[in-house]
């Protein structure tokens, strides 16, 4: 078996309706099925009633992916599910990041990166607010380093198609 | 009206008659209402995986009848629900729709380790088509009729209601008013789409009248959507020879002359060999399980598939179609039997070849089953089921459960009358068939039942003998005693040097214990006292058992070593 990472990300967009467990479910078919979830998120849709789950997990074959989804679909409480195509679509995800550094390097990042400041305390530890592709993020949080992070918190993918 | 009260209001409109189960702390209040209204005939099971068995046997058996039921069975909380599971989980594999009512200890105390408490929901998400858990007694009649449309409705998948104690006695003022007929469940996410695609089917036929050697491929879906006639007139029409799965067998009479009888891992010479060989299966309600198939990437290599498939994520699962019709297989079959462009190809050489293929040990097995016993010289189960056969002309019912009797029987009994074959295929539970045929009987009261059994199975539920006694339920019960866990002495043999790991069994007095159940009793030991014994047993009023020493050396052939290609089939010990 190749490792998880080397294979290619794809993401999964399903519309569910908003029962209680329906996120187990579909979480408990991946496990089964042997993949890792590299990222869930769930929101209530427009319509009332219904949420809006996308997922992100690594996979070459078209026809395994293909069973994924058909088997999500197949749950009673699952409205579609459908992939969404990487270069159709738009994903974002949003991440918090509690770091230390001078004031000088603190502008030179936001400067860099545009996030949104949401605390600052003495001692130089700033909260800020990134949104973006993960890349951004990717690249903030090497820029910055792991001798200024104290924590991040990303929210993982949320997609969106054309 | 009171949540029970509901309940049974619920269970009454959708025809419920039997409900199997066991009762216990959390479903009390249930079963006190049951015994207070009377409206169902209560089957007492001695362990709940007895009564989720009991309820498929209904399932099972009626669909075929003029008033197909789901079966109903109850537990209490904890460990009641628990010994559903494994019911359950083999419903799910074999598409058996059936109801499993649980009692779940109070809402107000749900997730504190309360007494006979495990989280039924959480452990029954995956085993089954769906399940519930209402947590007002508004919602118990509802959940209850969208429970049984989703159990039968499309794919036959078993539903779980696990019902806290305290909802089950709220009252409300509110009840529903169910019409069966118009009866559709608000479920924006349930797809079933049993309708054809018409420009598919005409796709279909003409892939089948091109082909050369093609194969049907009946499944159990043939056997659930009542297609058999329909595959009948098809097969027959287009002039396609008929290979089984193990739940598709039944479907039409078995010594059908299109017939090659069942494919897969202990399937048929002629039937593997024309698998191996065909240029197009056409497939009906099945899923390419691994039994079937051997090797998947020497499994229909180049060859043209049609799969005819109610369950959209079966499709390409396994084997990769040419055309996939996701359909309800009877409407698809009486499409294809009815259409005027389908040609009656004489495919001679091809049936010229099947012959062959039949003709291949033919004459080894008959000497086989006529000389009756085996190398230590006791019975074979072959000549046993040969006899059944036989006996019962093909006609009767047969209950069978897991192992090398149960392959025996899908290879050598000649069935006849449409859905009369009933054992646990996908989840293979040994231990099913005692119980099951309880329910198979009630659900088919006219018709004569075996329950064909071995020793390993037999002792795995054989406490159902109670429930056998008490509601004298008369089937017949056969009892294949070889000393061994067969199959697995029979792997043992052929691919672990002979070492009989955990697979020989000390054995009880199985008559003394027919006997403390009052179940009259014989012992066969030698091929001439076969027949007598099972007309004795046929023409027995009332539940009856014979036990059969069996020769512990019999080997299931052929056979496609697990993994291996249909190609690799062992077709006979004397050719190694």
């Amino acid at each position: 078996m190749t490792t998880i990472t080397s294979r290619k990300r794809r993401a999964i967009m399903v519309y569910v309706a908003d029962r209680p467990g329906v996120l187990n479910k579909i979480s408990m078919l991946i496990r089964r099925k042997m993949y890792n979830v590299e990222s869930i998120t769930a929101c209530a849709a427009r319509q009332s009633g219904y949420s809006r789950i996308s997922l992100t997990l690594h996979e070459d074959n078209n026809d395994n992916l293909q069973q994924v989804i058909l088997q999500i679909e197949k749950m009673t409480e699952v409205i579609s599910a459908r992939e969404l195509d990487i270069n159709e679509s738009f994903w974002r995800e949003v991440a918090l990041v509690k770091f230390e550094a001078s004031q000088i390097q603190f502008e030179q990042f936001n400067k860099k990166y545009s996030f949104e400041t949401l605390d600052q305390q003495n001692h130089g530890v700033h909260i800020v607010q990134l949104a973006g592709i993960s890349k951004m993020i990717d690249d903030f949080l090497l820029d910055l380093g792991d001798d200024k992070i104290i924590e991040v918190a990303r929210s993982g993918f949320t997609a969106l198609d054309r | 009206m009171k949540g029970t009260e509901l309940v049974l209001k619920a269970l009454v409109d959708n025809g419920v008659t039997y409900v199997f189960g066991y009762t216990g702390g959390a479903i009390m209040p249930i079963f006190d209402e049951m015994e207070k209204q009377k409206v169902f005939t209560f089957v007492m099971s001695r362990h709940e995986q007895g009564a989720a068995f009991m309820a498929q046997g209904i399932s099972r058996a009626s669909l075929s009848t003029a008033k197909p039921m789901v079966g109903v069975c109850m537990a209490t909380s904890g460990p009641g629900a628990m010994n559903l599971v494994t019911g359950i989980a083999d419903a799910l594999m074999d598409s058996v729709p059936i109801l499993a009512i649980t009692g779940q200890v109070a809402s107000t105390v749900i997730a504190t380790d309360a007494f006979q408490e495990s989280d039924v929901v959480g452990v029954m998400m995956p085993l089954t088509k769906q399940c519930y858990m209402p947590l007002s007694v508004e919602e118990i009649e509802e959940t209850i009729h969208e429970a049984f449309y989703i159990s039968k409705t499309g794919r036959g998948g078993p539903v779980v209601i696990d019902i806290p104690k305290d909802i089950q006695i709220q009252t409300t003022a509110q009840t529903y008013q169910f019409n069966a007929a118009k009866y559709e469940p608000d479920l924006h996410g349930f797809k079933y789409s049993p309708e054809p695609d018409s420009t598919l089917i005409k796709k279909a036929v003409a892939m089948i009248n091109k082909s050369e050697c093609p194969i049907i491929l009946c499944g159990h879906g043939v056997v659930a959507s009542n297609a058999g006639r329909n595959l009948k007139a098809f097969a027959e029409k287009a002039h396609v020879p008929i290979g089984f799965t193990l739940h598709g067998l039944s479907a039409i009479p078995v010594d059908h002359p299109l017939s090659l009888g069942m494919v897969g891992m202990h399937g048929s010479v002629e039937a593997n060999r024309a698998l191996q060989h065909t240029d197009l299966m056409i497939s009906f309600g099945m899923r390419f399980d691994d039994r079937v198939t051997g090797d998947l990437k020497q499994f229909g290599v180049d060859v043209d598939v049609i799969h005819v498939e109610i369950d959209p994520s079966e499709i390409n699962k396994n084997v990769k179609t040419s055309i996939a019709i996701n359909a309800d297989a009877n409407r698809v079959l009486k499409l294809l039997a009815k259409d005027p462009e389908i040609n009656t190809k004489p495919r001679r050489l091809w049936f010229e070849q099947l012959d062959v293929y039949r003709g291949e040990i033919f004459e080894e097995v008959q000497k086989e089953i006529e000389k009756g016993v085996g190398q230590e010289g006791q019975l074979l189960m072959k000549t046993i089921v040969k006899r059944l056969s036989d006996v019962t002309e093909g006609k009767d019912l047969i209950v069978s459960d897991v192992g090398q009797h149960q392959m025996i029987l899908a290879r050598f009994y000649n069935f006849q009358t449409t859905n009369s074959w009933f054992n646990s295929g996908g989840a293979g539970t040994m231990g099913c068939a005692l119980p099951m045929s309880v329910g198979v009987k009630l659900a088919r009261p006219e018709e004569r039942v075996w329950a064909v059994c071995g020793d390993g199975g037999f002792q795995m539920n054989i406490q159902e003998l109670g429930s056998i006694m008490e509601h004298e339920i008369d089937v017949k019960i056969l009892l294949l005693n070889n000393g061994y866990l067969g199959m697995v002495r029979q792997w043992q043999t052929m691919f672990y040097s002979g070492r009989f790991a955990g697979t020989p069994l000390k054995n009880p007095n199985f008559g003394a214990i027919a006997g403390a159940y009052s179940i009259p009793y014989q012992r066969v030991e030698t091929p001439d006292q076969i027949m007598a014994a099972l007309e004795t047993a046929a023409a027995h009023q009332g539940a009856y058992m014979v036990e059969f020493l069996c020769d512990p050396s019999e080997i299931v052939l052929p056979m496609v070593p697990a993994g291996g290609s249909i190609a690799d089939m062992i077709v006979s010990l004397n050719q190694e």
